[in-house]
């Protein structure tokens, strides 16, 4: 095993990004208590929440499967989530945003995730044996399949509508309420400090299925688990941001190549600072750069996505 | 067998003329003008030649592409493909906005061409250990591209309209503005003339080249018919997904892979599942219709989960 990179580097991530969010907070700012710092500060707790959610997500799925390339949202549930803000959207029109209030709308979220994750569960230790690729196969279909019923409702509907649908299917952390700030906090602790008490169970795990087993753990249980916990912290994200695609892989992979280690007590951690780096990055890129005239997800996917592709066959990685 | 889906076809065929919002006395249509007669030529005929022509031309493409690729799961929709053409018409409307069908055109072909070009060189260069996971990276680059492609209609404002003309959609085809579909014959039959090519290509470099194939030849060949075919039907009728997936497959369970003899099952199973998804469309809500993207996303979506789950036994 190789060594884990020094503490101080990691302290490093940590510094960066403290650096990087005072930046944000403090920038053009006119240090101005009132009202642009509030706000901003509404914005970097949503990129707090939303990145810790995206990295202990993606990494937790990568132990469970096994493999380096699975992420939730590349499984379907992001899928699942804009199906259902299409027909919300489509049968109740922008009521609907009005009735369910942002809470509402949430909670069923989260509740859908919940089922959607359950049933990937049972899919999974159906015959007893890892069908992993077959679930990956499906989430693809679905994906594909709901992918075309989207744009077919989004393009049903009138500009208006349409605009409010694209609030929902395009990452931003303006629109995250601090209500909901407060709600999705709250859940992602409860789930991180449940996770934390199982790290070193999460640790055989990685270890793979057999050995697992063989070393004493629950493994069906203990899978069940985080699957619901990854559902909790999915629905939060994607309600939260709205879908990051292939912002957990890159997260993922760049944590192992940083970190060094496969202990997820390092791996957490560090997964986490730097999706909330590459966060924060982008939204000042959105803000003093593109000056609104993009997206947080756009450029999220565009930089992530190609450095990925890069690495993949820069490396010859094998997948 | 092979009678039984000619005659399904031809089913299909007199089923889609018969079908549509306008009603025809068809007792007319022999004088050879009137009401009926102009129905017949101006929507019916065309819409039905474009069908068949799509349906062909999806097929084909995607077994050409699993074939090169040599993976069963890829298709233009899974190999950036069709992000790309989306791109390149998008460029042609902001950068020449005056240059017409064949400016888009032409501009999606060369996206299109070079984004499975560049495919094609990743994925040969990543050794994967299975199968599944080249559709990933074909979703994952097809993502890129089409956040590059975002990132350019958000800021000109026509995300919306981008999708509208992205979802396959065939009510917009009359006569006059869907003749472009005849490009896909010549790319068929240039297939089908090559077809034993492919099908050595499909067995790797290494036989290819030692079968006496000129194999960075052949792949170009055939990124460059899936690249005409995918810009073709973008342009006229829009994406339409799982027509190149699961008509390959299907007939790759039955015929197995010699293209020689399965191509043209392949070209009749396309234009036949096309077809019937198109009838579907059109009578679910009737006297309007549901775009043909989605009716094949569902139904060809469906067929291929059952494939899988068959295939999985």
């Amino acid at each position: 095993m190789r060594m884990p990179i020094p503490k101080i580097s990691r302290h490093a991530i940590w510094a960066v990004v403290i650096a990087l969010a005072l930046t944000f907070l403090c920038f053009r700012s006119g240090l101005d208590f009132d009202y642009v710092i509030p706000k901003r500060l509404a914005r970097l707790l949503a990129m707090l929440i939303g990145g810790v959610c995206v990295a202990w997500s993606s990494i937790t799925f990568q132990t469970i499967t096994g493999n380096r390339i699975l992420t939730p949202a590349i499984m379907g549930y992001e899928a699942v989530y804009l199906l259902l803000q299409s027909l919300l959207v489509l049968i109740m029109g922008t009521q609907s945003l009005v009735m369910l209030g942002a809470n509402g709308n949430f909670a069923l979220s989260v509740l859908l995730m919940l089922g959607y994750s359950w049933a990937i569960h049972r899919w999974l230790f159906r015959d007893g044996r890892n069908n992993v690729y077959f679930l990956l196969l499906l989430g693809l279909v679905l994906t594909m399949v709901i992918g075309t019923f989207t744009q077919f409702v989004q393009f049903k509907v009138s500009p208006g509508e349409f605009s409010v649908l694209l609030g929902f299917s395009q990452a931003s952390f303006g629109k995250a309420e601090p209500g909901q700030l407060v709600v999705s906090a709250i859940l992602v602790a409860v789930v991180c400090i449940t996770a934390l008490k199982t790290l070193p169970t999460l640790d055989v795990l990685a270890l793979g299925r057999d050995q697992a087993v063989s070393l004493g753990v629950d493994y069906q249980r203990t899978v069940r688990l985080y699957l619901a916990l990854i559902a909790v912290l999915v629905a939060v994200s994607t309600s939260l941001l709205g879908p990051t695609a292939f912002m957990g892989i890159f997260v993922a992979n760049t944590t192992y190549a940083l970190a060094r280690t496969f202990r997820h007590r390092i791996t957490l951690p560090t997964g986490c600072a730097i999706a909330i780096a590459i966060f924060i990055l982008a939204q000042l890129a959105v803000e003093h750069v593109f000056n609104y005239r993009t997206t947080v997800g756009i450029l999220v996917n565009l930089v992530c996505g190609a450095w990925f592709l890069a690495l993949m066959v820069r490396t010859r990685g094998t997948a | 067998m092979r009678a039984g889906l000619l005659g399904l076809f031809f089913m299909l065929c007199c089923a889609s003329l018969l079908i549509g919002a306008q009603q025809m006395a068809w007792s007319q249509v022999w004088s050879l003008s009137g009401d009926a007669w102009l129905t017949l030529t101006a929507s019916r005929l065309p819409r039905l030649a474009a069908l068949v022509l799509t349906g062909v031309g999806l097929s084909v493409c995607g077994v050409i592409l699993q074939h090169i690729v040599r993976n069963k799961f890829v298709e233009p929709a899974t190999s950036g493909g069709l992000d790309a053409a989306k791109l390149g018409i998008l460029v042609a409307l902001t950068v020449a906005p005056g240059t017409g069908t064949a400016g888009r055109m032409l501009f999606a072909l060369a996206f299109c061409f070079a984004a499975s070009l560049i495919f094609v060189a990743i994925v040969r260069r990543i050794r994967f250990k299975n199968t599944i996971l080249v559709p990933v990276i074909g979703l994952m680059y097809g993502g890129v591209l089409s956040a590059v492609a975002e990132f350019y209609a958000y800021r000109h404002n026509v995300l919306q309209s981008m999708q509208g003309w992205l979802l396959g959609d065939f009510s917009k085809i009359v006569q006059g503005n869907y003749e472009i579909v005849y490009l896909i014959l010549p790319i068929v039959a240039l297939a089908y003339l090559y077809a034993h090519r492919f099908t050595v290509l499909g067995m790797g470099e290494g036989m290819a080249t030692s079968l006496g194939l000129n194999y960075p030849a052949t792949v170009a060949l055939g990124l460059m018919l899936v690249a005409v075919t995918v810009s073709v039907t973008v342009i006229t009728v829009g994406a339409i997904p799982f027509i190149g997936l699961v008509i390959p497959n299907l007939v790759a369970l039955h015929y197995g892979d010699n293209l020689g003899r399965t191509l043209p099952v392949v070209a009749l199973g396309g234009a036949s599942l096309l077809l019937a998804c198109d009838i579907l469309g059109r009578l679910l809500i009737y006297p309007f219709e549901v775009p043909i993207g989605l009716t094949a996303g569902g139904i060809g979506g469906v067929l291929f989960l059952v494939l899988i789950f068959w295939r999985n036994r």
